[in-house]
């Protein structure tokens, strides 16, 4: 255990954890767009900045990707946090001023956010796609692209390799704004501008995974096709 | 340089627009880069501040330019900084177009220290809006004035963009740019980009002196990134695919080119000029190509067959390699009649210089050069191990013959050097290695005669040393100690103090000057020898130096024969010499992280043998480290 202090409070924090996972476990609401618990932090949205102490004075840090350290001092609710967090909140929406899940957070964090009927589902950014299908599934189909130094790209944006995408709809799952979107309609899932052909469960006889991803998991765990032809409930 | 009318650099404040300037300063006195003498420059905005040299210029129209010019190097990732630089110049804009009046400042002001505050990379908090804040506080009549009809104006400037490592690299490769690539798991694009500017990614990302790594900004926080070992997983990752081939030329040039020398700055040179369409000639004396990197750098450090795969990668390009094709003597009107437009000269420095201890002329082969050993060893000489050997001197060169003799078998291996461990030239890495496999060090020591008996060398006869005041070279330099004589018993001596080139080629018809120091005399900017159309670069003309000073070199020479053939009169790249890219206002917290670190073969099994010391990163610890980059991109933009 680490001890450390949020907002005054002493509380025993697990090593290795994050002062975001410390600041939540003490019920204190910080929402964010680019994180979750099964991907690494990535510390892009900065919606969850705090301020910590660090060299004897305070300074802003996101706590995402803050690790917790003996005797660190970490306060929520400062001017300066939590105006950070509003920037961040106000830059977001003047960007996305159409997309639900932004508007949301936006107006949480007291932005004054107009009414909207339309959710126009952009792509934030947030990067959870990408992480998701690198760390979790580990097809790698997901990346950004890049700007930068004599790189002649006007916005950023996030690539899709087709080869590589085994259709398993983790991106779409993950998606805060539902801008990767899955349809599946019978013996066919589309996901981004790819279409997959599902495999029927070979008890019941309903389409349960596509192909693709099938193939993945075999040639990943070294279970034949066969022994996977069976769906979640009819194993 | 006239005194500036105004300066914000690195924060200080100069204001002389009312009256006289108070202070004398010129904008290179204050830090700031300045173009070359003839170029006009009225005002500069960089990531350090505001400078204006022309009390008229059109501060609200470079700021504009500026920012137009920072969105293409934000990343876009994080919440803050791109769509920050967007929002600041919509409302400049806006109140160009009369549609938002002075409210719009507050609101630029708020963004730009929220960003620097905030933003995810050093680009954002340091780049990104710190000189608009500036502009902003100090000429706010300015921009007040476009909400009363003034004008901002697209103009097109100067723009130059650097960061601490890559000012460091003495080829100044864009290291920011390939890490991110790295980051995004991109590792055939991040190839690409490293071989714009060093064609043996894999050879550099092994032996490179990393310069760039002790300029890392993260040196304050943790650890440097692991820069050298991040371009070898680049390098390495193409291998595991198989290897690709490299750019084809776009056209086919007829005049054609010749080099001497394979080496890096010879490569760099002849694979540039290919790459540009001219077809290329590379005569190499030796039986194997690669100058220093094939026959003066050990396998345990480099293994040939990776730079091999290189200099194929180049030769399939087009380039014709000739081994054992000696050019001697230079005869250039005679390659000119063959139809060769220039020459380049890159035979590097193989040439040991003498100790100065008494007995070192004897050729009994008890006394030996290191880049002559090291030479022999490479081309498939065989060497008999004895009891003892002593290397002198301590550079990498030194630490080379010495690490190669724990593998030949060599019972005793001792290094001796005239100052102590601090002074010695040799990389850290190399010298603990080396410790680790059993070398023995002795400092401040020097070889006076050589001891002989029977015909044989028997011992070398040294001088202590004491520290006096520090040389040219900013070292400590080392006297004698009077009456300190004794011997230091041994085998074989190798001597590893310097080299120069070997210029005997160069008498007779050619004509091409050479300096004092016997190095080859070329123009600074053109490296253009006394003869036109011989180009001359790499060791040869800055003495030994490091693998990608050299191809620095070559990629320079490449350029200006190219605008040598092309009969256009040759621009070098800006240079930002003496510029402190590492100065920032305000860093913010970067939570700390040690760097990856590359596994090593342990000290036992690997003096049995010649095998790489060094394993390179996996694909995922080389993205993981990539992540800890701050992207400290630094941007200047003038007119």
């Amino acid at each position: 255990m680490v001890a450390i202090t949020i907002d005054g409070r002493k509380i025993d924090a697990k090593e290795n954890s994050t002062v975001l996972e410390n600041v939540r476990s003490q019920g204190i609401i910080l929402p964010t767009l680019c994180h979750h618990e099964e991907v690494s932090p990535f510390g892009a949205c900065r919606l969850c900045t705090v301020e910590v102490k660090a060299n004897g004075k305070w300074q802003l840090a996101t706590s995402c990707n803050t690790p917790v350290a003996k005797g660190m001092e970490v306060r929520t609710n400062s001017e300066q946090a939590v105006e950070a967090r509003a920037l961040a909140a106000r830059l977001l929406y003047s960007k996305y001023p159409k997309t639900k899940a932004v508007r949301d957070i936006a107006g949480k964090l007291g932005v004054a956010v107009a009414d909207e009927k339309d959710d126009a589902k952009d792509c934030v950014l947030c990067g959870l796609c990408v992480r998701a299908c690198r760390e979790v599934v580990g097809a790698c189909a997901l990346t950004f692209a890049d700007r930068g130094l004599g790189r002649d790209l006007d916005e950023p944006k996030i690539d899709f390799t087709a080869d590589a995408c085994i259709g398993c709809g983790s991106c779409a799952f993950i998606c805060p704004t539902g801008y990767v979107r899955m349809e599946t309609t019978g013996d066919r899932r589309m996901i981004w501008d790819k279409v997959f052909k599902m495999a029927t469960c070979s008890v019941c006889g309903r389409y349960f995974a596509p192909e693709d991803q099938l193939a993945f998991i075999s040639k990943q765990t070294g279970v034949p096709m066969s022994a996977l032809m069976t769906c979640v409930s009819c194993r | 340089m006239k005194p500036v009318a105004f300066s914000s650099w690195n924060g200080k404040i100069i204001d002389g627009r009312k009256g006289l300037p108070k202070g004398k300063a010129g904008a290179a006195d204050i830090g700031c880069p300045v173009p070359k003498e003839g170029q006009k420059m009225s005002a500069l905005m960089g990531w350090n501040g505001l400078v204006v040299l022309d009390k008229n210029a059109d501060i609200p129209s470079l700021t504009l330019a500026y920012l137009k010019e920072a969105r293409k190097l934000s990343c876009g990732e994080c919440s803050v900084c791109m769509i920050g630089i967007d929002r600041v110049t919509a409302l400049l804009k806006d109140m160009a177009a009369g549609k938002a009046d002075k409210g719009a400042l507050g609101e630029i002001e708020e963004i730009a220290k929220g960003v620097a505050k905030n933003g995810k990379c050093n680009f954002g908090r340091a780049t990104a809006l710190t000189p608009v804040l500036d502009a902003i506080k100090h000429y706010k009549n300015d921009f007040l004035a476009l909400a009363k009809g003034g004008k901002l104006e697209e103009k097109a400037c100067s723009v130059a963009v650097t960061a601490p490592c890559m000012q460091a690299c003495p080829a100044t490769l864009d290291i920011p740019g390939y890490i991110e690539l790295i980051r995004n798991g991109r590792f055939a694009d991040s190839l690409d980009l490293i071989r714009e500017r060093c064609i043996l990614p894999g050879v550099i990302g092994r032996a490179c002196t990393h310069p760039c790594e002790s300029a890392c900004v993260r040196n304050d926080i943790d650890e440097p990134l692991a820069i050298r070992l991040l371009k070898r997983s680049a390098a390495d990752a193409d291998l595991q695919a198989g290897g690709c081939g490299l750019t084809a030329p776009k056209e086919e040039k007829k005049q054609k080119v010749a080099v001497v020398g394979s080496g890096p700055a010879g490569l760099a040179a002849a694979y540039r000029l290919r790459a540009l369409g001219y077809p290329v000639t590379v005569f190499e004396a030796l039986s194997k190509a690669g100058g220093m990197a094939a026959v003066g750098i050990p396998d345990y450090r480099l293994p040939k067959d990776i730079l091999n795969h290189e200099i194929d990668l180049i030769r399939r390009a087009g380039v014709d390699v000739r081994l054992n094709s000696p050019v001697s003597p230079l005869d250039w009107a005679d390659l000119q009649k063959k139809g060769y437009g220039a020459l380049y000269l890159a035979i590097g420095a193989h040439v040991g210089t003498k100790v100065g201890c008494g007995g070192e002329d004897v050729q009994d082969g008890g006394f030996i050069q290191g880049a002559e050993f090291l030479r022999n060893l490479s081309l498939g000489g065989k060497v008999t191990p004895l009891k003892k050997v002593v290397i002198i001197g301590g550079g990498n060169v030194a630490l080379d013959c010495a690490r190669s003799c724990v593998r030949f078998g060599f019972k005793e291996v001792e290094i001796l050097y005239r100052r102590s461990r601090k002074e010695m030239p040799a990389s850290a890495t190399e010298i603990e290695e080396a410790m680790e496999e059993g070398v023995k060090f002795t400092y401040l020591v020097a070889p006076a005669n050589i001891v002989r008996q029977g015909g044989k060398v028997t011992g070398v006869e040294c001088l202590k040393m004491k520290l006096g005041e520090p040389d040219a070279s900013g070292r400590r330099r080392p006297i004698p100690v009077k009456g300190s004589e004794f011997v230091v018993k041994t085998d074989l001596i190798i001597a590893a103090t310097g080299q120069k080139p070997d210029t005997a080629f160069l008498s007779g018809k050619s004509k091409v000057g050479l300096t004092d120091w016997g190095t080859i005399k070329v123009d600074e900017a053109t490296l253009q020898t006394n003869v036109p159309g011989v180009f001359s670069g790499g060791d040869c003309v800055s003495g030994p130096a490091t693998l990608i000073e050299a191809l620095d070199a070559g990629n320079k020479a490449a350029r200006s024969i190219d605008a040598y053939l092309a009969g256009k009169a040759f621009a070098p790249e800006l240079s930002l010499k003496g510029l402190d890219t590492k100065a920032q206002r305000d860093s913010g917290f970067t939570a700390k992280a040690g760097a990856a670190k590359a596994a090593l073969l342990n000290p036992k099994e690997r003096t049995a043998v010649f095998a790489e010391v060094e394993a390179g990163l996996s694909a995922a610890d080389a993205m993981k480290e990539a992540a800890r980059c701050l992207r400290c991109y630094r941007l200047m933009v003038w007119e």
